[in-house]
């Protein structure tokens, strides 16, 4: 069933789920490209989006089903972003330098997203509860991009990237849980050379974003 | 759809801005320069551009500790030199009296040095800067506020952003604080952004933060279309000779207008935002493809093309039709007192008025205090209600007009601090070129800030830029 390339990859020891989330990522980050480029939804670059998408197939991958992925996903990246806002807010008042700051932040975020887990346990949510280190690690780093975005845009851009990442990853994820595209990547390891092509015809691409379109509503009204 | 398509291609987005005019003509060392301000300071003072004087420098920690805030002066701003979109930024407007090293912000809250300080170490540690590397922080002199900007900005100073590509001044627009964007022009942050007519300099639509159309200043009615820019073909030739001296292919200048020393350039940018095609209703790609090419000699030719390709006679066309001429909001008017006394001053021109007023001060100054002296000696009822009026003048006129000269009329005045009688004089006044004889209410103007409102009554010949 599966390539020859695969099948030797899994021959040498290599998990069979490494190979498979390694050919899906230039996928994902065709995906995050071609929101920017073509949609317009910037998110928070490309690094955090891919992050997060694996973040949320890990929690799949140990929580069971695609649901969980989403709802315990959303649900950490909701706790961290929320916990991170208050805490930043909350040490304003001190006037700390930056990174001692986003320090103290990530702590508290931490903590709180432990805290978090520990009461998935106890309300029946063993879902939560098992979510492995890291993709939990991977949503508390998210906190230091939040903050700098805070910092240098303000809190209504960072809460509107943040919105736009939770929904990138959302739809990144639901593409990189599609049976039949890892089916096809086991299959056709090649074809991450198509989204390599794909990214080349986006990087060539100077037309309009479609929410520039939006943006530009009344401009185009006027011509 | 296919029509909005079409359209959409005379806009200039994010990914041609990129790919098409930012990646081949702003050459790394041309971005790093930009980005870099002490360095693009030095470059444009160097060849002749005025900039902003720099006061001090602090590169390290050790700076800090030795530097001395009593020497810095009342009133300057503390940037970083790196900083992106404004951020950053602490502009300094006077210094507390009675207090050591205490300064005061545009919003009047103090500054004291602790402040001053703990921004700078954030400075220092790259909080401002692209990718967080390590800055450098630096004082600089204030730019004054100029007197025509005066109404239009809320505790900050108006820039004029003017993209230049192959040494044509593209488009420009008139950047303004607001309330919202706290003292700083940038867009980004909430300020307003008008489109500005090439050749004329005057101020066209407007669009608030990113992408809204506004009509007037929020919160007021001051109309943002008509503002007239001084030194324009100055401030174009700034532009595009900024362009020359940094190498930037494809420039956003900043420029500003100092109520002393005229315009100075504030700052280059290399990635300059799209928002000005919507302060200037119209796409930028067809404009940046007409002058794409050109063969540009010189700085005046480059503006000189820039005016007849992208001027619209908004103004000649306004004024053919209506035989009018059009005026500003704020207007210099040169007043003709009695034995030949001349004084020029900015008027207020204000269609919410009937009449025109002036003020006591200025009356006297103009030889008009006879009146003014014999005003206050008489009789006036002190409360007059609003049907009396007309009564109450009729009786005032039979008694004191004729009793002494330039008393032309009296008449009442309603406002909300109560109801007033004024003396009328007779006003020769030159404004636009053109003579108008006005009966002008006397009024104590005070502390306004304008000494002359001039009414309707006299504006029929005029068209109001508001």
């Amino acid at each position: 069933m599966y390539s020859a390339f695969v099948e030797y990859a899994v021959s040498q020891g290599v998990p069979l789920g490494t190979v498979t989330l390694i050919l899906i990522l230039p996928v994902v980050v065709m995906i995050i490209a071609f929101f920017r480029q073509v949609v317009g939804i910037k998110a928070f670059g490309i690094y955090t989006p891919a992050l997060i998408i694996f973040a949320f197939l890990a929690i799949k991958a140990e929580a069971g089903s695609f649901w969980d992925g989403i709802r315990y996903g959303t649900a950490i990246f909701v706790t961290v972003i929320a916990v991170g806002t208050i805490t930043r807010i909350f040490l304003k008042q001190f006037r700390l330098l930056y990174l001692p700051r986003v320090a103290i932040v990530i702590s508290i975020v931490a903590l709180s997203t432990l805290l978090m887990l520990i009461l998935g346990g106890a309300y029946q949510r063993t879902g939560l509860a098992s979510v492995s280190i890291f993709p939990i690690l991977i949503m508390i780093t998210l906190v230091e991009k939040f903050v700098a975005v805070q910092i240098e845009k303000g809190k209504k851009v960072a809460i509107f990237l943040s919105l736009e990442t939770l929904f990138i990853s959302i739809v990144g994820y639901s593409i990189a849980s599609w049976s039949l595209l890892i089916i096809y990547l086991q299959r056709y390891p090649w074809l991450v050379f198509v989204a390599v092509l794909i990214n080349i015809l986006l990087g060539k691409w100077t037309g309009l974003r479609l929410l520039e379109f939006i943006r530009f509503k009344k401009l185009i009204k006027n011509v | 759809m296919f029509e909005i398509y079409q359209k959409g291609k005379t806009i200039l987005g994010m990914n041609s801005r990129n790919l098409r005019f930012i990646r081949p003509n702003n050459l790394k060392g041309a971005k790093r320069l930009a980005d870099n301000k002490l360095k693009s300071k030095r470059l444009l003072k160097k060849n002749g551009i005025p900039v902003p004087g720099l006061i001090a420098k602090i590169r390290t920690r050790q700076d800090l500790d030795n530097f001395n805030f009593s020497s810095l002066p009342n009133s300057f701003v503390l940037k970083p030199n790196m900083g992106l979109g404004g951020e950053g930024i602490l502009v300094i407007y006077g210094k507390k009296k009675n207090q050591e090293n205490v300064w005061v912000k545009a919003d009047r809250s103090a500054v004291a040095e602790d402040d001053l300080r703990n921004q700078i170490r954030n400075i220092l540690d790259g909080s401002f800067s692209r990718t967080n590397i390590p800055d450098i922080a630096f004082f600089e002199e204030r730019v004054k506020l100029s007197k025509i900007f005066k109404p239009y900005s809320y505790k900050g100073i108006p820039d004029i952003r003017v993209i230049v590509y192959n040494n044509v001044p593209v488009m420009a627009m008139l950047r303004l604080s607001t309330k919202g964007s706290e003292g700083k022009a940038n867009l980004q942050l909430g300020g307003i952004g008008c489109g500005i007519d090439i050749a004329s300099g005057t101020t066209t639509s407007a669009v608030l933060g990113k992408s809204k159309m506004v009509d007037c200043i929020p919160g007021t009615r001051l109309s943002l279309s008509g503002i007239r820019i001084p030194y324009w073909q100055e401030i174009l030739e700034l532009a595009v000779k900024s362009q020359q001296v940094s190498g930037l292919g494809f420039l956003g200048a900043d420029i500003a207008i100092d109520r002393d020393l005229g315009p100075v350039f504030l700052e280059l940018n290399a990635r300059p935002g799209l928002s000005i095609q919507i302060a200037n209703t119209e796409g930028l790609l067809t404009r940046l493809n007409r002058v794409e090419g050109l063969k540009v000699k010189s700085a005046k030719h480059g503006v000189k093309l820039a005016k007849n390709l992208f001027g619209g006679e908004i103004e000649e066309e306004v004024e053919e039709i209506s035989g009018r001429r059009v005026i500003r909001a704020v207007e210099k008017i040169k007043i003709i007192g009695k034995k030949g006394i001349e004084k020029e001053i900015e008027a207020k021109i204000d269609t919410g008025a009937y009449s025109t007023s002036i003020d006591e001060d200025l009356a006297r100054e103009l030889g008009f205090s006879n009146v003014i002296d014999y005003f206050e000696k008489i009789e006036k009822p002190k409360k007059i209600k609003r049907g009396e009026g007309i009564e109450i003048i009729k009786k005032m006129r039979k008694k004191h007009l004729g009793k002494i000269k330039d008393l032309f009329d009296m008449s009442v005045v309603y406002s909300s601090h109560g109801n007033t009688i004024r003396p009328k004089i007779k006003l020769k006044y030159i404004m636009d070129k053109e003579k108008i004889i006005s009966k002008a209410n006397v009024v104590a103007r005070g502390d306004l800030e304008y000494p002359v409102i001039v009414g309707r009554r006299d504006l029929k010949k005029f068209l109001i830029e508001v």
